[in-house]
């Protein structure tokens, strides 16, 4: 979504002046991350927040990722079987990394006991 | 049905023996609609006699014979049109104006009083079409539509197209100047043509071009009754231009009986022959698409399935089953069936086969090999070939044609003759494992709709389920597919009754989500139930317009917009398509696929229609006072919108 992705460099300027003032080098990895993670269109299928959805096919969620970075990894450049393939002709390890650093700190969501519509399910 | 009076049942299966290969039997589409239908169908067909005596006219005072003859037009023949349709319990007829039926235009205002058929006015023709499409699967009997002409026809195509897809009825009135005397202009003949229906002949169940009055009696009269016999489908006739402007000059004129249609009903032997191998069958499932056409064929589905302890994979082309039931599963249970029941099913090789959306197009087998496949339905009765809308040919192992939801009250009674106790105590030991998998499902789901809670754009699983959270003590029936929007619905809110869901769209046409809405919420307005329509901004973006007929027409109806701003669907296909073919997917997917820039104003977009709105909600606590506002509004009897600004998916 082209908004969103405005929104985000709006955001990595917020960010960049923020630096400044003393940001660190995690929050720079994280940004690049994020631009990764949506230049690359894991968005599209896997949502914003990596939090999956069951459309046709269904996405599964990716973040906080359950799997250590070889697993993710493999999983992009050979997936087994709807997801499609990530070669590193058109991503390098590094960008791969980087979008596994960002997927993999995206926080927790809220327990189904603080979201009154859910618990109340 | 049948086994309330199992004698009953028994008595109907052997007149169906002795009818032979027809085996039909009377079993109206909704009984009460159509009881009721034929009752007022007897009562308002007009007499031959009233007619005759319509024919005598006086000469208004000052004009002499002559003059009044050239002047004046006393009883057209499109009155007598209107009357047809009022013998059909024709409740509506949505159209756009066109001057091929201003004659018919005319008559329904001031002969008929604008009341049956009553106008539902709609800014363009698909809308027309969509409407019918959403009112008769929940009024459960058909609507009319009127299209001027050729350029009428082809507008209304595409939904006439999801409508034949759907196999729902609908009644499509097009007009024609047939002859040359009065096409008055070059405007006419581009609105005439030799065959005005072939735009949409390859996908309506049938139609007539009538030469006269009777005749267009008579074809109305099958057109309905083709109409509502399984499979359903869109009919149409012409109304020619003379024929509905000028006076009537034939004698006895008069409206064929009508009668509820009849439903053919599967092979006796045969589904006796089905019930030996579901009784026996060790993991038996059911696959369910088309089927339900009202509450009772869910409360059969249950039936059915609980006595085989069957899982039901509900495909959703009605609702057919109770989602919060046990024995409601998804489509990976097929990995495990020894019999396959599919029940009114389009892709049968789709459920045992998957072909797999890659470069390789890598073809599996989801079934088991030697998994047997029975049918049951109205889907072998096909009435097209030009559009592929049957699917791959799959040679089930025992092929079942007739109805399926009047065929199954057999197959359960045949099933309770093969089960004895002994067989009873085995199958219910399945129990447990499909209670137990729907348990760990739901609550999978429960799990999976609180990431990305709190995310802006608002996720899905929010938009729908602070939804559900303010109407789920209501009476609320839900009207398009949910399957662009993480099919929350479907996982989610307590889906019980037949008329919660409305089906899909049939030939997957975009439009018919926000369209077929109006007419589906027309449906639901006599019992006072509240309507609810979650589609995508693309979807909404093909028919703006319909909007505008809830307004007009004061039709309750929330509408959610999922608004991604993105055809998503397609993003998803280009990128996957990039990625294949390892070109620079940094370089984007947008054009042609995005909806922003500039964004569309939803809410802007439904006030400028006299429709209330909010939005856009981008927020996500935003949200849930937005939805109660327009809750309320709906709540009154209007129409709302709320524009909610989205995640993809
Ligand atoms: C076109 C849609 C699409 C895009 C784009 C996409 N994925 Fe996927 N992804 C899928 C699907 C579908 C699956 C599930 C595959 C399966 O099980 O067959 C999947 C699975 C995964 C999995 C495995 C998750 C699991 O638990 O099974 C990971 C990790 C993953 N994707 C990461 C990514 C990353 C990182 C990107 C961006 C570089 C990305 N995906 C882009 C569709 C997509
Ligand atoms: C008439 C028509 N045109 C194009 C398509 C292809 N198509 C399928 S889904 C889709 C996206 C519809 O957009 P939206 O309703 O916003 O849903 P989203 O996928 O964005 O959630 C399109 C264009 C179609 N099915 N029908």
């Amino acid at each position: 979504m082209k908004g969103q992705r405005c929104l985000s460099v709006v955001l990595s300027i917020a960010i960049a002046a923020a630096a400044v003032v003393g940001a660190n080098a995690q929050d720079d990895a994280r940004r690049d991350g994020r631009e990764l993670y949506l230049d690359f269109g894991c968005h599209q299928c896997h949502g914003f927040e990596g939090q999956g959805s069951q459309a046709s096919p269904p996405n599964p969620r990716i973040a906080p990722t359950p799997y250590p970075f070889e697993a993710f990894a493999a999983f992009v450049r050979t997936p087994v079987r709807l997801m499609p393939p990530y070669s590193p002709n058109v991503m390098s390890d590094e960008q791969l990394r980087a979008i596994y650093d960002y997927v993999a700190a995206i926080p927790e969501p809220p327990g189904i006991d603080d979201i009154p519509a859910l618990r109340d399910l | 049905m049948a086994n309330d009076d199992k004698s009953d049942g028994l008595n109907r299966r052997g007149f169906l023996a002795g009818a032979t290969a027809a085996g039909l039997a009377a079993v109206p589409l909704s009984k009460t609609t159509n009881v009721d239908a034929q009752e007022s169908n007897r009562a308002s067909a007009p007499l031959p006699n009233s007619m005759d005596a319509a024919m005598e006219h006086e000469i208004p005072g000052g004009y002499t014979g002559e003059q009044a003859k050239n002047y004046f037009v006393h009883h057209p023949g499109s009155d007598f049109m209107v009357d047809v349709l009022a013998a059909l319990d024709l409740d509506y007829v949505a159209l756009n104006p066109g001057s091929a039926f201003r004659g018919f235009h005319e008559s329904i205002l001031n002969y008929g009083g604008n009341r049956k058929p009553e106008i539902l006015t709609c800014v363009h023709e698909e809308h027309a079409a969509a409407i019918a499409h959403g009112y008769a699967k929940v009024a459960k009997k058909p609507m009319a539509i009127a299209c001027h002409g050729t350029v009428g026809i082809q507008h209304a195509a595409m939904a006439v197209y999801n409508a034949y897809a759907d196999r729902v009825p609908m009644f499509i009135l097009a007009a024609d100047h047939g002859g040359i005397e009065d096409r008055t202009s070059q405007v006419l003949w581009t609105h005439t043509a030799r065959d005005p229906l072939s735009p949409i002949k390859d996908y309506i169940k049938w139609d007539d071009y009538p030469r006269s009055l009777q005749h267009f009696g008579e074809s109305a009269v099958r057109a309905y009754r083709y109409a509502l016999t399984p499979p359903m489908g869109p009919v149409g006739i012409i109304m020619e231009t003379v024929l509905q402007e000028s006076d009537v000059h034939e004698h006895g004129l008069a409206v064929p009986e009508v009668l509820a249609p009849t439903l053919p009903l599967g092979d006796p032997n045969a589904i006796e022959e089905a019930a030996d191998w579901l009784a026996n069958a060790e993991s038996p499932v059911i696959y369910a698409d088309r089927f339900a056409q009202d509450q009772e064929g869910v409360d059969l589905l249950v039936e059915l399935a609980e006595l085989l302890q069957a899982p039901v994979v509900d495909q959703k082309g009605r609702m057919n089953f109770p989602n919060g039931h046990h024995l409601s599963q998804t489509a990976g249970v097929v990995g495990q069936a020894d019999v396959i029941l599919a029940l009114e099913v389009r892709d049968i090789w789709g459920i045992v086969n998957r072909l797999q959306d890659a470069p390789d197009h890598t073809l599996t087998r989801a079934a088991p090999p030697n998994a047997r496949v029975i049918s049951l339905g109205t889907t072998e009765v096909n009435f097209g070939s030009n559009y592929q809308d049957f699917t791959r040919f799959y040679a089930a192992d025992l092929p079942i044609a007739g109805d399926a939801q009047s065929s199954v009250p057999y197959l359960i009674e045949a099933l309770r003759e093969r089960i004895s106790n002994r067989r009873a105590s085995q199958i219910s030991e399945r129990r447990e494992r499909w209670a137990s998998a729907h348990a760990s499902r739901r609550q999978a789901s429960i799990d999976a709709a609180r990431y990305a809670w709190n995310a802006t754009p608002i996720s899905t699983a929010r938009m729908s389920l602070e939804l559900y959270d303010l109407v789920k003590d209501k009476d609320w029936a839900l009207t398009a597919p949910d399957n662009l929007h993480g099919s929350w619905e479907t996982r989610l809110w307590n889906i019980e009754r037949h008329y919660q869901t409305n089906g899909t769209s049939g030939a997957y046409g975009q439009g018919y989500g926000a369209s077929s809405a109006v007419g589906a919420a027309l449906g639901h307005r006599e019992h006072g139930r509240l309507p609810i329509c979650i589609t995508g901004d693309g979807d909404t973006m093909y028919v703006p317009g319909v909007h505008w007929t809830a307004a007009h027409h004061h039709i309750p109806l929330l509408t959610v917009v999922h608004n991604n701003r993105a055809y998503h669907q397609e993003v998803m296909h280009v990128q996957k398509t990039a990625a294949w073919r390892q070109r620079g997917v940094d370089k984007g997917v947008e054009p042609g696929n995005i909806i922003d820039e500039p964004a569309i104003d939803f809410a802007a977009l439904a006030r400028s229609m006299g429709v209330f709105s909010t939005g856009p909600v981008a927020s996500p606590s935003e949200l849930r006072p937005a939805l109660a506002q327009a809750i309320d509004v709906v709540e009154q009897g209007e129409p709302a919108l709320v524009d909610v600004v989205s995640q993809p998916r």
